[in-house]
């Protein structure tokens, strides 16, 4: 379906495009053509370039950024990279739109949905009054499927959730019937059974009125859902661009190769570990010469016929996980009960929260379940692995499991000592044993601490010598020099900040750690080389491993016992392939076949 | 909304009656007492005893506080210990001179502040914006005292356009009115406009950084227009809490700028009841300014509700 040569003339065509900050060029001169009706997609990691790219066709670069090179629309509008500003504000949201990735910030919180709709078509006028406008939002916000858009229209953003506000930015986009739309990473937000809703409907838009789709995303399972072609950058180039079929089945490029191996967590090499793009964890080399390294025999690439061996999960437990699933409600069941003394117990978990205010003046404050009564057990050594989506209590459980916050209800104990109700000094045992790797590498390091003074932060009654001797070896062990010690979290990368963090966690040698969704924000083949890595630990260390996330494919990989969580009860535990491949509870269904997995794909485009 | 509203009455009313009675046992307990004030440094105790059962200061501190209080919901003071005089009257004429002067200072500040704050945003890499910078940053060192004196030595002294001081009836004089007033308002009201501009810049500057600008633009509105239609209102929100603050402040700043221009306002009368010992007009006039401060941010709260939907009812 490539159409550049063809006489047809493209949507848009770019031409040698590049970027220039003050300081380097961060996108050399990339072309690439769109035909009429054609879904792109453009896949890379962050700072390949992805949504620069996006940017510049839309005119809204950063002033501190220069673009050059050429983009045209089909119509004869010029070339819009030399446009004026008033030329480019009759074409963005006319001619061309785009979503963009985050709904929770992208829309005006002081201003209707209803309103903001129509206001692209009133900008534009292309509707002939404001009650048209605000009749045909409501109209399109019917057409993005919001129920009862009527009372939709007069909502503010606030009262919407992620995925309805998404909704709303796709029907604004899609307001003038633009010829190009633009999306970037418009689902990466969102939940797994949210994104597919959202992508099927991005998709339904699209071809039904013949728009042009730019989708940008980091998740090659996201493109092949969405799109018909895809283009892969790397560093600031366009390294490959062929079908999805072809990109997926038999990639080209290396960084290609590598990228689907990396992105593919079903497959693993005979260690059980997963394919990394072989790189060193401190710098990124470029295009060249990643194509140099991994066309070296020795290199990982990807297998053309993957091994589906027995991923690092395998089960070293001497018992066999019950599959047992929640057919009522309101029943107590004890998942994964262990007899004996499991590491850890939880008997009747409920949280609630009050809702303050809650719209009454007088009269007790309406009551928010956070968990409904959790029974379950995690025995020493296991990887037990919690998944759900948002508002399923999953982050409520975290925060009971590692003392930061107090059950209304039930109890909670580690090792024979009980959590709930005890005083911050009783804890002081259990909080050397439990340690957390949080999801936001940047955040959760405190940016004025060098990072030795961050990795021996949790260590007690140490000498100087020894405190530094342990942390230039709990670096070491998570793959960090040692010079790295005297330098500042912001200069390090996501992946790198993210061992840091997996290096103050273990100093204590904790026997339990918990990962929360430790990995969600590392772009694919970082986020390999960090799972490979925690799973490297867990046997070193003989860790009990609490993995928390919205991401099933992580999980199947790093646990071997997962609990589905769901509207702050256990719908499901068992063992984790067996969870993925035979779901019971048909929650756990809608969330597996909502998640893309690239065997299946790749499956799914060769047939 | 109303609800919300109507909690937030609720809770300046509790905490008006709880300043009451904090000011009136700050200025119970201070050493010395109204019945020997008024009578003066001679009297015997059997005076001042006599005295004190007169103006009622022998019953227990309870009883007394009630009376005081409750005759303040019906808006009477009390009378003067010293003159003999209605305290209430002399309130209200004072507060009305406080009160024309407070609000044109805003006005002044505000006008100022708003477009300059959006300007030294807006052109923030380009030489004007850092001017204006540059000029409120001038500003806010500088006291407001000491520039009401500079103002006063320029347009009274030198180039004699204007009164150095005093205040005219705008019922009776209202050119003169008018000329009595620029002087102190724009003293008053220059460094507090200097201050807020620097908060409108922030907050304009935090605005344009806001994704839903992006998406405005992205709708095809041109920058300048994307700003006026999405991001003022936006930043306006921030700012609102500074001039909840600094009108607060105003009125406390208005006690020395009275007195640089020898106006006859609330902040004079203060001080001149206080050089007298006058208790009960201390009393009277702490409460008024305690009352107007919490009214304020009485009136920002209910502001914000109406402004800000996130802050409406949750339900």
């Amino acid at each position: 379906m490539t159409t550049t040569d063809s006489p047809i003339e493209p949507t848009l065509s770019v031409r040698n495009l590049t970027v220039n900050s003050a300081f380097a060029e961060l996108l050399h001169g990339i072309s690439f053509d769109i035909a009429p009706g054609e879904r792109v997609g453009l896949i890379g990691e962050s700072g390949s370039g992805k949504s620069l790219t996006a940017t510049s066709v839309m005119g809204l670069l950063p002033e501190t950024l220069a673009a050059n090179g050429e983009i045209h629309l089909a119509g004869g509008h010029g070339d819009l990279v030399h446009a004026s500003e008033s030329k480019l504000s009759q074409l963005r949201g006319n001619t061309m739109a785009m979503v963009f990735q985050e709904p929770m910030t992208a829309l005006n919180p002081l201003m209707k949905v209803g309103a903001q709709v129509a206001e692209i078509m009133t900008q534009h006028r292309t509707v002939p009054s404001g009650q048209t406008a605000a009749a045909r939002a409501v109209e399109l916000l019917a057409q993005v499927k919001l129920p009862k858009p009527a009372e939709a229209a007069l909502a503010f953003p606030h009262q919407l959730s992620g995925g309805q506000r998404q909704r709303v930015m796709l029907a604004m986009a899609m307001a003038n019937d633009p010829q190009l739309l633009l999306c970037d990473e418009p689902t990466t937000a969102l939940d797994v059974t949210v994104q597919a809703e959202v992508l099927r409907l991005i998709e339904g838009l699209v071809t039904e009125r013949g728009t042009s789709l730019l989708f940008i995303t980091h998740d090659i399972g996201v493109v092949a859902e969405v799109c018909e072609r895809v283009l892969v950058m790397y560093k600031g180039d366009i390294v490959e661009d062929g079908t999805v079929e072809q990109v997926i089945t038999n990639p080209q490029h290396p960084y290609t190769k590598a990228l689907i191996a990396a992105s593919n967590l079903s497959v693993v090499d005979e260690r059980g570990r997963l394919h990394t793009i072989a790189t060193s964890a401190i710098t990124l080399p470029t295009a060249a010469e990643l194509a140099a390294a991994l066309e070296e025999p020795a290199a990982p690439t990807a297998p053309v016929e993957p091994t589906i061996a027995t991923p690092a999960s395998a089960s070293t437990l001497d018992f066999v996980i019950p599959h047992q699933r929640r057919t009522d409600p309101d029943e107590r069941i004890i998942f994964n009960e262990i007899e004996g003394e499991p590491l850890i117990r939880v008997r009747d978990l409920t949280r609630q929260y009050k809702r303050r205010g809650g719209g009454k003046l007088f009269g007790k404050p309406p009551v928010v379940h956070g968990l409904r009564g959790l029974d379950f057990d995690v025995a020493k050594g296991q990887r037990f692995g919690i998944v759900g989506e948002s508002g399923s209590g999953k982050s409520t459980l975290m925060r009971l499991m590692c003392a930061l916050d107090e059950p209304t209800g039930g109890s909670i104990t580690v090792s024979g000592q009980e959590l709930a109700g005890a005083k911050e000094r009783e804890l002081r045992d259990f909080r050397s044993q439990v340690q957390i790797v949080f999801q936001d590498p940047m955040g959760s390091l405190d940016p004025r601490m060098k990072v030795e003074q961050i990795v021996a932060e949790p260590l007690r009654g140490v000498s100087r010598d020894e405190s530094r001797e342990r942390v230039i070896a709990q670096l070491e062990s998570v793959g960090l020099d040692a010079d790295v010690m005297h330098r500042h979290p912001h200069q390090f990368s996501g992946g790198q900040r993210q061992r840091i963090s997996i290096a103050r966690a273990l100093i204590t040698r904790p026997r339990v750690l918990v990962a929360d969704e430790a990995v969600s924000a590392l772009d694919v083949s970082v986020r390999a080389q960090v799972l490979n890595l925690l799973s490297d630990l867990v046997d070193e260390y003989a860790l009990t491993l609490l993995f928390v996330s919205h991401d099933l494919g992580v999980i199947r990989h790093a646990c071997d016992t997962v609990a589905v969580l769901s509207d702050g009860r256990i719908v499901e535990c068992g063992p984790t392939d067996d969870v993925y491949d035979n779901p019971l509870h048909p929650y756990t269904q809608k969330l597996v076949s909502a998640t893309p997995s690239i065997s299946e794909l790749a499956g799914r485009a060769r047939s | 909304m109303l609800l919300t509203i109507a909690r937030r009455i609720g809770i300046f009313a509790a905490t008006l009656v709880a300043a009451s009675i904090i000011t009136f046992l700050m200025l119970s307990i201070l050493p010395g007492n109204a019945a020997r004030v008024a009578l003066g440094i001679d009297a015997t105790e059997a005076q001042v005893a006599a005295q004190e059962q007169l103006m009622g200061l022998d019953r227990p501190l309870y009883a007394q506080f009630f009376d005081w209080f409750g005759h303040l919901l019906i808006g009477d003071f009390g009378t003067s210990t010293v003159s003999g005089q209605e305290i209430g009257p002399q309130i209200g004429d004072a507060l009305a001179i406080t009160g024309v002067l407070v609000i044109s200072s805003v006005i002044l500040a505000l006008l100022f502040a708003i477009p300059m704050g959006i300007l030294s945003a807006v052109r923030q890499n380009k030489a004007d914006g850092v001017i204006i910078s540059g000029i409120s940053q001038i500003g806010i060192s500088i006291p407001g005292f000491l520039f009401g004196i500079l103002l006063v030595a320029l347009f009274a002294v030198k180039l004699k356009w204007l009164p150095a001081g005093g205040w005219d009836d705008p019922g009776e004089d209202f050119v003169g009115f008018l000329e009595h007033l620029i002087l102190p308002a724009i003293a008053l009201g220059s460094v507090q406009g200097a201050v807020l501009s620097r908060y409108v810049r922030s907050s304009v500057l935090e605005v344009m950084r806001e994704d839903f600008l992006r998406t405005a633009r992205a709708k095809g509105l041109a920058p300048n227009r994307a700003l006026m239609r999405h991001g003022l209102r936006n930043a306006a929100i921030p700012v609102m809490t500074v001039l909840g603050l600094q009108i607060a402040s105003l009125l406390i700043g208005a006690v020395v700028i009275e007195r640089v221009f020898a106006i006859p306002g609330l902040g004079s009368l203060l001080l001149d009841k206080v050089a007298l010992r006058d208790l009960p007009s201390i009393q009277g006039i702490v409460m008024v300014l305690v009352a107007l401060v919490l009214l304020l941010n009485l009136l920002i709260d209910i502001a914000y509700t109406i402004v800000d939907p996130r802050l409406r009812s949750a339900s």
